[in-house]
């Protein structure tokens, strides 16, 4: 039998955590931000978006 | 289906792989750079500090994580950049001593026997010539790469050891991540891709039948794609960096003109490359052998780089050692631990036979140096295999291993004993730590800084100053934009000019005031009215509107004011004006009588192929493009063959030039392909020291011939300059240009 691939639904938090700190970083990046853009796009991509995919 | 990974199988060893990363990270430190250097790396930092765009595909990801890097509080913005690499090739050692540990785990049951082999894997990685001098200077983005690369390797074999289960899952959809944002880095970020499909295709085939899974992990490499937004974005802003412009927008940011077909177009052509022109795979650009062959070169200089030929005996010797460990270590990892060669093993397949297939390099440009007129790479590119080589390092160190127990097996003795007698053999994996310090290492290496330095201030202030590639370009934006050095110089490369985006990112350019506290002496005591107008008068429209050429191939007059050259198109590089050439002379002139206008001395015949070589006037590193022809005087002399020489501008210009000291303090040019630089030094006190002598000043022609000796000496290059008048230097080399447009033949 093939096992369904889920979604555990306690890391929905850390999803949108992750989705959150994109979103601010690119709206920082498009008003010109160089400083706060870049390090929140750093760790949603690196940090948070990993994290929300490994979480238990 | 259950795990292949044995119950009693040992934890990974983290903290053991911590601490090799660490060593690796300490030596990376001691051969750190201490500023920029030459080809791509000033690009590169610039492009971090000012949070612009590079040459295409502009990797967003790279950028994003060097403008981090910039904002941390110590060193200088360079040594922040550079750091960056160490920690990533730190990271990759670490990883790959824990891939190995994992190898010999199945073989080994000596705890402390395991480690030290994994620990020979860490080291020959992070030895080998092309990782480690990549790892001590942010050249490009390619250690990045690297840890993308060897960080996905790792959790792919994790995977592979998983239970079938969520956490297998969930792995496998990092992994797709991961791939994603590792192509936002550089489209290297998709080879792990082919051996992870084998890797799931080997290990749990029904994978593919998971549409739920499958599904999840498209959208999630879809998610790491997504910093690919940061370009039109960015660009929108025009930073200082903004190469290929993939933007809509052409005043500020907005809506609309983001989300435009232009802005979608150009930032498709950014991601593909599309400059580049590059044929398809079916066009080989030089024989399959010799592509090969150049993979070999490159494989013999990871272990011993050699740079001079002076010991090419040894070199060959251990590639071929080093090249039988990796295929004895292929062999021990299949019988060992199959579950991991089903990914490692294609890995290995992809990054160098695959790789060298589709990368489809023309010659090396150290290659087959017997083969005159062979199309050739501007410059060597062996970091286009720095993933191979660094694979191929732990294959390498498993097939050490292997000859280690081998020996182990044959001696007398009890126990661990045996082992210990014959662990000196591992000493083998010492050699490229030796072999390759003195070539790899990059500390105290400041000479393209100073190069910067030198030839910006080589032009008067707000004057124009044109470049040909590369290396006499990106330092002058590095020293200019990340420096705040000679800001008021407008450089022009030509190689940009042919393109589209250069020219209206030019005419954006403002005008910035001259800074007489960071500029030379010679040029105190004056007052430098600034000029108010801009740099083209067309407008961008306009600018757009230049031809790729202009089929004209007999000789033309070019007249501007009292300016009067004759344009002969056979001694242009293409044979007719292209539009750099057609922009040159459209600068020269709507700045006549408003910009001093330059030409670098490193862009070889340009100034004669414009016809301008009657007003050509030699003032340091640069030739001045003067409004009448040049006179002959005491202080302007005409030199057979070169020209017009202003002697105490150039004089004063060379005592205050940092570049010589500094690559004598070095004392060695080890990249080839750049030695133009070191040689248009040579070439200059060489002039200077003739000029000097022909007008009775003996000590101080002797003093710049003797320092032209010596640079000759220690950078290899005396050679070029044998004849019995000054030669000019050679050009530099035209670094990835962008293709000019395909002209037709002469009918």
């Amino acid at each position: 039998m093939i096992r369904p691939f889920t979604w555990p639904a306690h890391t929905r938090l850390l999803r949108w955590s992750a989705a959150l700190v994109l979103l601010a970083g690119y709206v920082d990046l498009a008003a010109g931000g160089l400083t706060l853009a870049p390090v929140l796009l750093v760790t949603g991509y690196l940090v948070l978006v990993p994290l929300a995919l490994l979480a238990r | 289906m259950t795990s292949t990974r044995p119950l009693d199988a040992p934890r990974p060893a983290y903290g053991a792989a911590a601490i090799a990363g660490v060593l690796v990270l300490v030596l990376y430190l001691v051969t750190l750079a201490p500023t920029t250097a030459m080809w791509d790396t000033s690009e590169y930092i610039t492009a971090a500090y000012t949070l612009g765009i590079p040459h295409p595909p502009g990797n967003p990801l790279f950028v994003l994580l060097g403008r981090v890097a910039t904002l941390f509080p110590f060193g200088s913005v360079a040594v922040r950049v550079n750091l960056l690499a160490a920690l990533c090739s730190a990271g990759t050692a670490t990883v790959w001593f824990l891939v190995a540990e994992r190898v010999l785990s199945r073989w080994f049951t000596l705890r402390w026997a395991r480690l030290t082999g994994a620990a020979v894997a860490a080291l020959l990685s992070a030895t080998a010539f092309t990782v480690w001098n990549q790892s001590v200077v942010n050249e490009k983005v390619y250690t990045v790469s690297l840890a993308f690369f060897a960080i996905v390797s790792w959790l792919t074999v994790m995977w592979c050891d998983d239970p079938d289960g969520r956490r297998a899952d969930r792995l496998l959809v990092l992994i797709a991540y991961l791939i994603g944002l590792g192509y936002a880095n550089h489209p290297a970020g998709f080879l792990v891709g082919p051996a992870v499909a084998v890797a799931v295709l080997a290990r749990r085939p029904r994978t593919v039948l998971r549409w739920k899974l499958i599904l999840a992990a498209v959208l999630a490499l879809g998610l790491g794609l997504t910093p690919f937004a940061v370009e039109p974005i960015r660009a929108a802003h025009h930073p200082a960096l903004n190469e290929g412009e993939p933007t809509g927008c052409t005043e500020s940011i907005g809506l609309k003109c983001t989300f435009s077909s232009t802005t979608y177009s150009r930032l498709m052509d950014n991601i593909n490359r599309v400059q580049y022109a590059k044929p398809a795979l079916s066009e080989r650009q030089a024989p399959l052998s010799a592509q090969a062959g150049m993979w070999w070169l490159y494989f013999k200089w990871q272990w011993l780089r050699d740079s001079h030929g002076s010991q090419s005996g040894l070199q060959l010797v251990l590639a071929l050692l080093f090249f039988g460990l990796g295929v004895a270590g292929g062999v021990v990892h299949w019988r060992q631990d199959r579950a991991s060669f089903w990914f490692f093993g294609p890995l290995i397949f992809t990054v160098t036979v695959a790789l060298v297939y589709y990368m489809n390099f023309k010659y090396g440009a150290s290659q087959s140096p017997e083969l005159a007129g062979v199309p050739r790479e501007v410059r060597d590119r062996d970091y286009f295999y720095l993933w191979s080589y660094s694979a191929w390092s732990v294959w390498a160190a498993l097939g050490l291993v292997a000859l280690w127990r081998a020996l182990a097996v044959r001696v007398q003795g009890e126990g661990a004993s045996r082992w210990l007698t014959t662990a000196p053999i591992l000493l083998l994996g010492a050699f490229p730590l030796v072999g390759n310090w003195r070539d790899a290492s990059r500390a105290g290496e400041t000479t393209t800084r100073e190069w910067a330095h030198d030839l910006l201030n080589s032009v008067e202030p707000y004057g124009i100053l044109i470049t040909l590639g590369d290396n006499d370009t990106f330092p002058l934006w590095y020293a200019q934009e990340v420096e705040g050095v000679r800001q008021d110089v407008t450089v022009a490369v030509t190689s940009l000019l042919n393109t589209d985006w250069y020219p209206r990112a030019l005419l954006r350019r403002p005008i910035v005031p001259y800074d007489a506290t960071k500029g030379p002496a010679v040029y105190r005591g004056r007052r430098w009215p600034m000029p108010t107008t801009p740099i083209f008068s067309a407008t961008i429209a306009q600018l757009d509107s230049v031809p790729e050429y202009v089929d004209l191939r007999t000789p033309q007059l070019f007249q501007q004011g009292t300016l009067r050259a004759v344009v002969d198109p056979r001694q242009l590089e293409y044979g007719v004006p292209v539009r750099s050439d057609l922009l040159v002379l459209q600068l020269l002139k709507d700045n006549y009588g408003v910009r001093p206008f330059y030409i670098a001395r490193t862009t070889g015949g340009y100034v004669q192929a414009l016809g301008l070589e009657p007003y050509a006037l030699m003032q340091g590193l640069a030739n001045r493009i003067l409004t009448t022809p040049s006179p002959t005087n005491a202080d302007t002399v005409a030199v057979p063959g070169l020209g017009h020489v202003d002697v105490p501008r150039s004089l004063s210009l060379w005592r205050s030039y940092g570049g010589p000291a500094s690559i004598l303090a070095r004392g060695d040019w080890v990249d080839r392909p750049s030695v133009n630089i070191p040689a248009t030094y040579i070439g200059t006190a060489l002039i200077l020291g003739q000029v000097l002598g022909q007008q009775g000043d003996t000590a101080q022609a002797n003093k710049l011939r003797r320092t032209a000796v010596e640079l000759g000496h220690v950078t290899r290059t005396l050679d070029l300059f044998m004849g019995p008048e000054p030669a000019p230097p050679p050009p530099v080399q035209g670094g990835d240009a962008p293709r000019s447009a395909p002209i037709p033949a002469n009918p």
